[in-house]
């Protein structure tokens, strides 16, 4: 608690410097590629109670993303106000959530790897071949903007204040569920699920919710991608995307959610700042997650915390 | 109809071969290894490197694929595995993954990303029956799946490093206790499973072309094999491959060819909502 009380100028640094890039950069292109951390980050905020807290183990994440994605594409496409939107995209994956949960949240570690890359796999075959819906591979133009009875934010910084603040709700959100009995719910089922069961925690139950929200928190990344980026195709969304929104959230530090924010930004920006490196990057990217899985199992967020508590003097 | 099967039980000892070399890692460490795609693209082009591009005989690539495999096996073991014992199996899904990544970006700055073609190691004009050809790589493919079932199975009943692996699945602590290498039967587990899936490259490359991306579909598969089979399940693995070879082949050409890798994901989901264990149940079970 020491800490949050002493490290306040910290927190008040950065949310000043995230509050000035804008101001800093005329380059919209940087802008859009913040934009996209930051949904990323948000996807991976909710990977994180299913991954980081409740310990499941999930592929499916950016299958959640890509209908939000469409889901919000194809209304607003067919005329409906934007309005309806983040709705739409929130029922369609509780449904899609519930439909892939209830039947699997039982499963152990492999088979539930296996049925969640298969799901993704199921939704982006769907996307590619249903054409005249969904665009094919060619993927979904002039998409309608964000717009709440006319008004709207223009260009790409506007954009990017307001990603910041649905950023800054998904985080109250976190926390708020993460100090709930739901939340310490999630946690014994990931520490041990035979003891959590003997403590009177419903293990199916909780893993289903955490599920359910990560699911909802990427369908609702998804129209907001959709709205602000305003074009979208099957590739954002594949199975490649969900392993690397899992990497993400390894890398950040699963269970942390500064570690899920600042991995998911990382882990975005980088490609863009390596791009010299060509295919090398991915052979580093591979061999560099592994290095983090075996000597920084907690991620970015472990070493910053440890680093912290040494200057703090605890050990 | 005779002939979607054979070309479907063709597909499907593929998939039985890449589910055999799964499963020696599974029975002996308990971890399924997500790069077995990877391994068996790798093997493929060590093949065309030797066969094609360097022109050595069909025997010798084999052979050199082979040994090459093996090697890369206790590789991985060393880098995947090794730092991990002991931790959950989550995470060295996530390394096996990872390391899938590294072997297919290497392999697309080695060999290019073109897909490429390796002859058989058997050539000779079809056979026919009553309509039916089957090809003699075809019947290579069966034979291949025959040995190696058998010898298999030999190894992990009658050899001695077979009944070593079966005392480490079971308790690697108590196995070390009682004076079993344990290192030494896992190093061994890996470099048979990775030779495995080489093999399985070798013989889906005459097939399909060999390109760098052909790894991750196929050890996909494997799995799904391996989850209708129950995990470790040595008759399982084979009768799920050829299973799974027939429904690919028969969906592609009676409901859409569009969604052929979807089938083996709806098949593999109805199985675990109906036997959550797989159809031959699988044979550990959870250890608290």
């Amino acid at each position: 608690m020491r800490l949050e009380l002493t490290s306040w100028p910290l927190f008040a640094g950065i949310i000043a410097a995230i509050l000035a890039i804008p101001l800093l950069t005329q380059d919209g292109y940087i802008i859009q590629l913040l934009n996209i951390a930051i949904l990323n980050a948000i996807v991976v905020l909710g990977l994180n109670f299913v991954t980081g807290w409740a310990g499941q183990i999930n592929f499916g994440q950016a299958a959640f993303y890509g209908l939000g994605a469409y889901t919000t594409a194809i209304a607003s496409k067919s005329g409906l106000p934007w309005i309806t939107t983040p709705f739409l995209s929130a029922v369609v994956v509780i449904a899609a959530s519930l439909m892939l949960g209830l039947p699997t949240m039982r499963l152990r570690t492999y088979y539930l790897a296996m049925t969640t890359i298969g799901f993704g796999e199921i939704i982006r075959l769907v996307i590619v071949h249903w054409e005249p819906v969904t665009g094919g591979t060619s993927g979904l133009r002039a998409i309608p903007g964000i717009s709440i009875f006319g008004i709207g934010p223009q260009g790409q910084a506007q954009h990017y204040y307001l990603l910041v603040a649905a950023l800054a709700l998904a985080v109250s959100v976190a926390t708020r569920v993460r100090h709930s009995a739901l939340g310490r719910a999630m946690i014994a089922t990931r520490d041990s699920e035979i003891a959590a069961e003997q403590s009177g925690v419903d293990t199916t139950r909780t893993k289903l919710f955490a599920f359910m929200i990560g699911a909802v928190y990427a369908g609702l990344a998804g129209c907001l991608y959709a709205s602000s980026i305003r074009f979208i195709s099957p590739d954002s969304f594949s199975g490649t995307q969900a392993i690397l929104l899992m990497t993400m959230l390894i890398v950040g530090g699963m269970g942390s959610i500064a570690g899920s924010i600042s991995g998911a930004i990382a882990l975005t920006l980088l490609p863009e700042a390596l791009r010299f490196l060509g295919q090398w990057y991915l052979v580093l990217y591979g061999l560099g997650v592994i290095a983090v899985i075996v000597m920084a199992p907690g991620g970015l967020a472990s070493v910053a915390s440890l680093s912290q508590w040494r200057r703090a003097g605890v050990r | 109809m005779g002939q979607l099967v054979v070309n479907g039980l063709a597909l499907g000892s593929i998939y039985a071969l890449v589910a055999l070399g799964l499963l020696l890692i599974f029975n002996t460490v308990q971890i399924v290894n997500f790069a077995q795609g990877q391994l068996l693209m790798l093997g493929a082009f060590i093949g065309i490197s030797c066969a094609v591009t360097h022109e050595l005989p069909m025997a010798a690539a084999w052979a050199i694929t082979m040994v090459a495999m093996a090697l890369v096996g206790i590789v991985f073991m060393v880098l995947v595995y090794f730092p991990l014992r002991g931790r959950p199996a989550f995470l060295v899904i996530l390394t096996t993954i990872a390391m899938g990544i590294v072997l297919e970006n290497l392999a697309l700055i080695i060999w290019g990303p073109l897909p490429v073609s390796l002859p058989s190691p058997v050539q000779g004009p079809p056979l026919r029956f009553a309509g039916v050809v089957v090809s003699m790589h075809q019947l290579f493919i069966f034979a291949t799946l025959a040995v190696i079932l058998f010898l298999q199975f030999l190894f992990l009943t009658k050899t001695r490093f077979g009944i070593l692996m079966q005392a480490t699945a079971q308790d690697l602590h108590t196995a070390r206790l009682v004076g079993i290498p344990v290192n030494r039967t896992i190093a061994v587990a890996f470099a048979l499973g990775a030779v495995l899936s080489g093999i399985a490259g070798l013989l889906v490359a005459p097939i399909f072309l060999a390109e760098p991306t052909m790894g991750g579909s196929l050890g996909l598969k494997g799995f799904v094999v391996s989850v209708i089979g129950g995990f470790g399940n040595l008759p399982g693995a084979v009768i799920g491959g050829l299973f799974l070879g027939l429904v690919e082949t028969f969906g592609a050409r009676y409901i859409s060819s569009n969604f052929r890798d979807a089938y083996a994901f709806i098949v593999m989901i109805t199985v675990l909502i109906a036997w959550p264990r797989g159809l031959f149940g699988e044979k550990s079970s959870e250890k608290v």
